[in-house]
């Protein structure tokens, strides 16, 4: 019994490198941008973006990962460097504001259809009155009843 | 309100022409609602667009002859000399004193900046004796590493602050590195230097003068 939990203790620490090696740059690139362009970082070729990819090169290296590199990156830059707003505080409205739009907007489609629906077809407009000229060019031109 | 309105609305609405003042003063609500909502985009792309550009507020004022404010800064120390420090310390500009202040603002990526950097140290170090200018660095856009590589190879002696936010670099409206500013003892902008400097002489002819102003 201590013989098996001792193997999988060693599985698990002989896992935890190679899930750090499945990190790459270009995963953590993409949840920040250049400061320079405003660009996502990894389709940046800025001066200080080529510094960024070797600073998160250098940390996979160690190691660390996504959450730790992108918090040292957010400690270099301040938070505007992340690609995306951050869940919390006030940045929390930029997730939520679309949500509840979207939410809104497919809670009220019942009621927009239910009232289309509920709007009876307008009549066809009657044909204008045929003129005594009009009818009498009418029965010349289909002749008399067969 | 809105179940008696229902029951109504469906009714008037075949007839069109708005007889029923209810379904109406829907649609104008409506109309309302949406004009606001419309409104506060057009009000949020426009405060968006006017923010992203830096402003030329401050080359504005050089240019009429005037001395515009220098902005407020508050930043934390880089590399502390000159009685700016420690480092890490938040100083501000009020903490500089009665001093004529040479502030550079550069990155370690910026070749300009390094080309730049001996005739800044030539200046940093003629009036360093008498205490009446300082030049100070701001490190913009840049990682704090490379910073202090870049300051270990170009061997510069001078005291600089880093603006990760780049707030400072927004606030003085710099556009692209390197820029210098001198500022005099009342904290008015007397020049400014848009790119690369490459003689001292660029800064000491306003230093002097504003050297002569104080006497």
């Amino acid at each position: 019994m201590i013989r098996r939990a001792a193997a999988i203790a060693m599985i698990c620490l002989l896992a935890l490198p190679g899930l750090a090696l499945g990190l790459t740059v270009g995963e953590v690139a993409r949840e920040v941008r250049c400061p320079t362009c405003n660009t996502p970082l990894d389709v940046s070729n800025a001066p200080v973006a080529q510094d960024m990819k070797v600073y998160i090169s250098e940390r996979i290296d160690a190691g660390w990962d996504k959450e730790r590199i992108i918090d040292g990156l957010v400690d270099e830059f301040g938070p505007q460097v992340l690609a995306t707003p951050p869940k919390s505080g006030f940045d929390l409205i930029a997730w939520v504001v679309p949500a509840l739009v979207v939410a809104a907007g497919l809670a009220a489609i019942p009621f927009i259809t239910r009232r289309w629906a509920r709007r009876p077809h307008a009549e066809a407009a009657a044909p204008p009155a045929l003129s005594d000229e009009d009818r009498r060019r009418l029965d010349e031109e289909l002749g008399p009843p067969i | 309100m809105d179940a008696p309105e229902d029951t109504s609305a469906g009714a008037p609405a075949a007839g069109g022409d708005g007889e029923n003042p209810r379904w109406d003063r829907r649609r104008t609500i409506g109309a309302v609602v949406g004009g606001v909502l419309v409104l506060g985009v057009v009000v949020l792309l426009v405060v968006g667009l006017l923010n992203k550009d830096l402003g030329t507020s401050i080359q504005d004022a050089l240019a009429q002859g005037e001395r515009p404010d220098a902005p407020e800064l508050t930043l934390p120390v880089l590399v502390a000399a000159d009685g700016i420090g420690p480092e890490g310390a938040e100083v501000s500009t009020a903490d500089l004193g009665d001093r004529i202040v040479v502030l550079n603002f550069w990155a370690s990526w910026c070749a300009p900046c390094e080309a730049e950097a001996p005739v800044l140290e030539e200046v940093a170090e003629r009036y360093r004796e008498g205490g009446e200018v300082v030049v100070v660095g701001v490190d913009v856009q840049d990682l704090r590493e490379r910073a202090l590589e870049f300051i270990e190879t170009t061997g510069v002696t001078f005291a600089s602050l880093r603006d990760g936010t780049d707030g400072a670099q927004r606030a003085f409206e710099v556009p692209a590195l390197p820029e210098t500013f001198v500022i005099d003892t009342e904290g008015g902008i007397a020049l400014k230097v848009a790119g690369q400097l490459t003689s001292p002489e660029q800064l000491t002819t306003a230093i002097e003068q504003l050297r002569a102003e104080g006497s």
